[in-house]
């Protein structure tokens, strides 16, 4: 038993790594607009930049919708409507594109890797009947790996946290060790967001409107380090 | 927890991998002729009725993904850009997901590509591909950047199929012996190919091409 335990442990390390294939290196979320306009410029400002991420957007769309494409695994017509409500909930061209290219990837990986609901997943979506945003191939993939609602969204909320956080050593706002400390900061908002219960799917929202709009205009830059 | 079945052969039938056009990664340091090499490639090989798509990753901008598409030697729809997020080895390497994703996209596109570049941001001598990226790798290196480059030995020199020697006009303008360089790149490469080009001048093109067919298309199988 114990034995078990340790070993489903170290599964959900090895799928929330930051190192895990999912192309999540490439994408900022807004965060390089916002920095080149001179808006996330510290340490403060990128706390309030996650923070805005997860309280406005992670909390009440993709987690809601992880937890939701978690229990509806055997059901893929019903993931793929949730597919369908996180589309039509993403606003700016890049947040929705990003979020489809990063499950995508991760989609890829796992069927590499001989994911049978993957595979399906993945013929739905080249076939046009799903989107696969992160947040439902995430619930999809990471239940089929035998993880729990709780732990995939400890996973979500850490894989965005650390996406962000790279982005924001790498676009030079912060340095390596802050980034530890606003991550750190941010535990005992990701601890409250997940014991919240989710909500329905088709109550789900996002409101981030800021980083959206920095998102639009991202667009049209020519520097671009990041897809999005 | 369940188990994932990582049969290669259901895999590969899977993604229909035995159908696909062959990946080839083109890797080097920036300014060494990455972009002019594939330019110098895209004319010869159409001429020899092969068919290509390329995928480039930019550092910045989507410069050299522009550049090939302006170039009317590829139709642009051939062309793909994938954003590095400022790390070029790490979407060729750690986690190649995007730059699959698009080998993949292109190689459903033109299901009679012969052959899929995936031509690397610049980076420096320690870049390497993902071999579940590409079948077969180029680093290219340039007389212009020393003598020395060589005998640095980074794995991009020491790892590569091939490794180019390019722009070996320019050796004796700054004082490179190019055969001096040439020799050593072979020997710290334990007699691994080592070809020079000059891509501007189309020099050693068709060698890499019959090398390519010969390697990579096994065309003479």
């Amino acid at each position: 038993m114990e034995s078990e335990k340790c070993a489903n442990l170290a599964a959900v390390l090895q799928h929330a790594d930051a190192t895990f294939p999912s192309g999540s290196v490439s994408f900022s979320w807004g965060l390089e607009s916002l920095c080149n306009q001179g808006i996330v410029k510290d340490v403060a400002t990128v706390a309030g930049f996650v923070s805005a991420h997860l309280r406005g957007r992670w909390a009440s769309l993709d987690r809601v919708m992880m937890v939701h494409a978690h229990y509806a695994a055997l059901d893929l017509n019903e993931v793929a409507w949730l597919d369908m409500l996180v589309e039509a909930q993403s606003l700016s061209t890049e947040q929705r594109m990003g979020s489809s290219r990063v499950g995508a990837a991760l989609l890829s990986t796992h069927r590499r890797l001989g994911s049978k609901v993957a595979e399906d997943y993945a013929e739905m979506i080249e076939l046009g009947k799903a989107y696969g945003h992160m947040p439902v191939v995430q619930g999809l993939i990471w239940g089929q790996c035998g993880f729990d609602s709780t732990l995939i969204q400890c996973m979500g909320a850490h894989g965005i946290c650390t996406s962000l956080l790279g982005a924001a050593v790498r676009l030079s706002a912060i340095g390596h060790i802050d980034a530890q400390i606003v991550h750190s900061n941010l535990i005992p908002l990701i601890a409250r967001i997940v014991s919240t219960p989710v909500g329905r799917p088709d109550e789900c929202h996002s409101f981030i409107p800021q980083i959206e709009i920095a998102s639009m205009k991202h667009e049209t830059d020519e520097i671009r380090l990041f897809v999005n | 927890m369940n188990v994932v079945n990582t049969s290669i052969d259901s895999i590969d039938r899977r993604l229909g991998k035995h159908k696909s056009a062959a990946r080839v990664g083109i890797g080097g340091p920036v300014g060494s002729g990455k972009t002019a090499l594939i330019e110098a490639l895209l004319p010869r090989l159409h001429a020899r009725g092969l068919e290509v798509t390329v995928v480039t990753n930019d550092l910045v901008t989507k410069e050299d993904a522009l550049r090939l598409q302006r170039s009317g030697l590829i139709d642009p729809e051939r062309v793909m850009a994938v954003e590095a997020g400022a790390c070029p080895h790490t979407v060729i390497r750690e986690d190649p997901s995007l730059n699959i994703a698009a080998a993949d996209t292109l190689a459903a596109r033109f299901p009679n590509a012969d052959l899929i570049f995936i031509e690397s941001g610049g980076d420096n001598l320690a870049s390497t591909f993902s071999l579940d990226l590409v079948d077969y790798w180029l680093f290219v290196i340039d007389t212009g950047g020393g003598d020395d480059i060589p005998r640095k030995k980074g794995p991009g020199i020491l790892r590569c199929d091939v490794l180019i020697i390019n722009k070996i006009d320019v050796g004796p303008v700054v004082g490179v012996d190019v055969e001096k360089m040439s020799k050593e790149a072979l020997e710290i490469r334990g007699g691994r190919p080592v070809m020079l080009t000059d891509a501007r001048r189309g020099f050693g093109i068709e060698a890499l091409i019959d090398r390519l067919e010969h390697d990579v298309l096994f065309a003479d199988a």
